[in-house]
């Protein structure tokens, strides 16, 4: 395909902006008043919109070193190669700014109906009307006063984000603030027609804020990729056409795109991730008119989902006890985190179950990463970068290594569903067919504090889930639906996510089977009453136009005729 | 027989309303085709989701212990899709006149469309759909009477065998009837393809042969060999369709009964496994004759599963 028009995408999407040195964010949730006014705003703001062109970073640290566990796109670095498409002519932003518009949010901008009618039916609906679909009804009223109000005049239909930069002692650096201030300014100039709302949580602060889980190193902090399970998280993200330069598409399309039948790697179509190009089913995907509204925009699903730490923490500590009388395994915490494996699919520091299947192959694992590492190993640390993401469940089909209903493999099935996964008929293979387009990219970072020596329930922590696709019925809710709150594509009758899922009304129905290989005799093990680990607080469905469509809003000459 | 396949029997009809004149009830006057839309929509389905579990009031089809799955349908009128397709060329040169209107099909009543999957009685049909109407019938008049009130013929109906006389005359044949109780693919015996090449090899065969012995001219020979390859082909397309016209095998325990049985042993065998796992495996053996005594997996009569429900309840500590 021709290259993609990065200076009309927005920044974001694709790239995660917490992996490209912004570990610091604030979310911003406006209405709009006034029509008129609201164009204004998004006219003001256009200029400083952060998008996908690419940029140099001066700072940037040595690649496959700079990072605990070496990342693909290094291993391109490394070799001297661009990762990323397109001319450089920017420098690096110190705060990534951009915008995004719910359904009634272009309704309050005039966008005229006749572009409207044609949005999809789901981004229309918004978030709050898909609980029962998402399995998010019995937490509404669990949520932020901002999505709890989100109706009449104080109904969210702008999210401004701004993505920064981070000081060595861990807090945001100075631009965010100034940023903060213009964009208030901003609305206070606006007399009543652009309105910041509060109550993005208990608190009722006026703004979503965000922070990577920090790690301290002789004084100096720096970010991770945990969440606050303590899980690294953010490996298996899609790799689309266009999306990255010839070489790191080449490395980072195997185990991020998709599985051709004779199981080699190819990078997923770009209609999955951007309007206006062909999808997987070679269809462009279903988009409102004037078609240059809608190309290289897509959709996003926010969702703030909280983390009851204190009950993940409580339930490992149990359910390891249980593994570690029930194998007899002497270390509790070899138990402990064999356990959180099985459930999420990969050990805490991210290394896959099928890559380490089991506690002493993790262990030999790192020391020879880190003995890699040592020696400067480009080469070796090059090899264990793509051991992260390479892997197929075909070696697996039981799920003895992985389990088949682990979040991982529920995530991304790869080529767990093909209709002939067991069949020893090479030629029938069919890779990766069912699950390509029920892709999403996934982005977002964590937000509040946890005490790890006290984990509690109680208290803001959480994640700021961000799914982008282009179509949020077919990928997103498809996904939180039939994957992760339901089994039966993993025969698994209606047991959800053991991690994401929603743990019932009858406290025994959240489950986890943890097979084991027959030939080994040895019991399998049962991860039954798992309580409640993740709450939606709240979110909603968005547009994220292209700068193109950004300016036809603003200068309110939408024409779909 | 393809209404009978896999052990199950695939009812399909197409009930005709007479949609004539209004229906005045309560405050309303409607048509009848309006009624019966009503009747349908008001109709409880099973509690087998999450949205319907708690509603309490449990589809009258649940009654049988032999309906697997009823879905009715009202067809007013076939949908219109314009004009038949036809090549630009084609209607050039046969001079179609595009200003003059095509045909549009249409029905002169509408029909209810009624399928049903449900468990025979003789696993070879004998006896169905009469005998499952029948049943229906004493399970659920009121609700039947409501559906059917307005349909041709319904005026008859007065008894099971009146009721089961009009959905008989109204059934048509499918031939692609469709279930989910296979877990692993079936053994279906293949028709050899020795068999098959046999036929027509052995008709040429047999025509040389006559031709030969019988000192007949060459072109005599090739006459007989077309005649009898003609029968060989007509021989193998009736060995084909025979073997294609074979009840698909039913999968082993598929009769609802069975399967009410085996989701009822898989709830509570995972709730054993759950309190169980870990334990001193001295006394696994003497629980495990308990719950065998307890849940009795023989016995479709025995603890079971309710029907149209999407789990078992089971009071904390019976596993």
């Amino acid at each position: 395909m021709s290259a993609l028009d990065l200076a009309d995408i927005q920044g974001g999407i694709l790239r995660a902006y917490g992996r490209q040195g912004f570990p610091k964010a604030r979310y911003f949730f406006l209405t709009i008043r006034d029509a008129a006014k609201g164009r204004h705003f998004v006219e003001t703001l256009r200029p400083r919109i952060t998008t996908a062109a690419r940029w140099k970073n001066p700072e940037r640290e040595e690649p496959l070193l700079r990072t605990r566990n070496p990342r693909v796109k290094d291993v391109v670095r490394a070799e001297g190669a661009p990762d990323y498409p397109g001319e450089v002519q920017l420098i690096k932003p110190k705060v990534a700014l951009n915008i995004a518009f719910t359904f009634p949010g272009l309704q309050a901008l005039d966008v005229p109906t006749r572009t409207l009618r044609e949005m999809p039916d789901e981004y229309m609906d918004g978030m709050e009307k898909r609980a029962p679909l998402l399995g998010d009804d019995p937490f509404l009223d669990k949520r932020d006063a901002v999505w709890r109000d989100s109706r009449g005049d104080k109904r969210v239909h702008i999210l401004v984000s701004m993505n920064a930069e981070m000081n060595k002692d861990g807090t945001p650096i100075a631009e965010l603030e100034e940023e903060t201030r213009w964009l208030e300014a901003l609305c206070a100039e606006s007399e009543g027609g652009v309105v910041l709302l509060s109550g993005t949580g208990p608190d009722g602060a006026r703004y979503q804020e965000m922070s990577a889980v920090l790690r301290e190193d002789d004084g100096v902090m720096s970010p991770t990729n945990k969440e606050h399970f303590g899980l690294s998280d953010g490996f298996g993200d899609p790799v689309f056409e266009g999306q990255m330069s010839g070489e790191a598409e080449r490395l980072r399309m195997i185990g991020g795109g998709k599985i051709l039948p004779d199981l080699s790697w190819a990078p997923l179509a770009t209609g999955e991730f951007l309007l206006g190009y062909s999808d997987e089913a070679q269809e462009i995907p279903g988009a409102a008119m004037p078609i240059e509204f809608s190309r290289n925009g897509t959709f996003m699903a926010y969702r703030k989902l909280h983390e009851n730490v204190g009950s993940f923490a409580d339930y490992i500590e149990k359910a390891g006890a249980r593994y570690a009388r029930m194998y007899g395994i002497a270390d509790p915490v070899e138990a402990r985190d064999t356990v959180k494996a099985k459930l999420v699919g990969r050990w805490h520091d991210g290394v896959p179950l099928m890559a380490a299947p089991t506690y002493q192959a993790w262990k030999a694992f790192n020391a020879e990463l880190a003995a890699a590492r040592a020696a400067g190993d480009k080469p070796k640390l090059a090899q264990f970068a793509l051991r992260f993401t390479n892997f197929q469940y075909r070696p697996d089909p039981d799920g003895a290594t992985c389990p088949v209903t682990s979040h991982l493999r529920r995530a991304n099935p790869r080529d767990m569903l093909d209709p002939n996964f067991t069949s020893t008929n090479k030629g029938s293979w069919d890779g990766s067919a069912l699950v390509n387009r029920r892709r999403i990219l996934r982005r977002g970072l964590p937000y509040g504090d946890v005490d790890p020596a006290a984990p509690s329930d109680s208290g803001e922590q959480g994640i700021i889930f961000l799914a982008l696709c282009t179509g949020l019925f077919r990928q997103f809710e498809f996904v939180q639906q039939q994957w992760m709150q339901y089994g039966l594509d993993f025969n698994a009758g209606s047991d959800t996510c053991p991690i994401i899922g929603n743990a019932g009304e009858e406290e025994d129905s959240h489950k986890l089977m943890v097979v084991t290989e027959p030939a080994t005799g040895r019991q399998p093990f049962l991860c039954d009453r798992i309580p409640q680990l993740v709450e939606p607080r709240g979110g909603d469905y968005f547009f994220i136009p292209s700068m193109t469509a950004l300016r036809m809003i603003g200068m309110g000459i939408v024409d779909p005729t | 027989m393809p209404d009978l396949d896999g052990g199950h029997y695939f009812y399909t009809g197409l009930v005709p309303i007479c949609n004539v004149g209004i229906v005045q009830h309560e405050a309303m006057k409607s048509s009848p085709i309006h009624m019966v839309r009503e009747a349908l929509e008001t109709l409880p389905t099973a509690l087998q989701s999450h949205a319907s579990e708690k509603i309490g009031i449990q589809s009258p089809f649940a009654r049988s212990l032999r309906t697997h799955f009823t879905r009715l349908v009202v067809l007013d009128q076939p949908f219109y899709n314009g004009r038949d397709h036809a090549n630009a060329l084609v209607s050039a040169l046969s001079g179609t006149d595009l200003l003059k209107a095509g045909p549009i099909d249409t029905l002169a009543c509408p029909y209810v469309m009624v399928m049903i999957d449900f468990d025979p009685v003789d696993p070879q049909g004998k006896g169905e759909p009469r005998a499952y109407f029948e049943e229906l019938w004493r399970l659920m008049p009121d609700e039947l009477d409501a559906v059917f009130r307005y349909a041709y013929g319904f005026s008859k109906v007065k008894d099971p065998a009146s009721f089961a006389d009009m959905m008989l005359a109204c059934q048509i044949e499918t031939t692609m009837p469709f279930n989910d109780y296979w877990i692993g693919a079936p053994q279906l015996p293949s028709l050899s393809k020795a068999l098959l090449a046999a036929v027509p090899i052995v008709a040429i065969g047999g025509a040389a042969a006559i031709a030969i012995l019988s000192h007949w001219p060459w072109w005599a020979g090739i006459l007989l060999g077309i005649a009898l390859l003609i029968v060989a082909v007509f021989i193998d397309y009736w060995l084909v369709m025979r073997q294609g016209g074979k009840s698909f095998p039913a999968a082993p325990n598929s009769t609802l009964r069975d399967v009410l049985k085996g989701l009822y042993l898989q709830q509570a065998f995972t709730r054993f496994a759950a309190e169980r796992q870990g334990g001193d495996p001295a006394t696994l053996g003497a629980a495990f004759r308990d719950f065998l005594a307890k849940h009795k997996p023989n016995d479709l009569d025995g603890p079971t599963q309710t029907p149209g429900v999407i789990r078992s309840h089971f009071p904390e500590g019976t596993a």
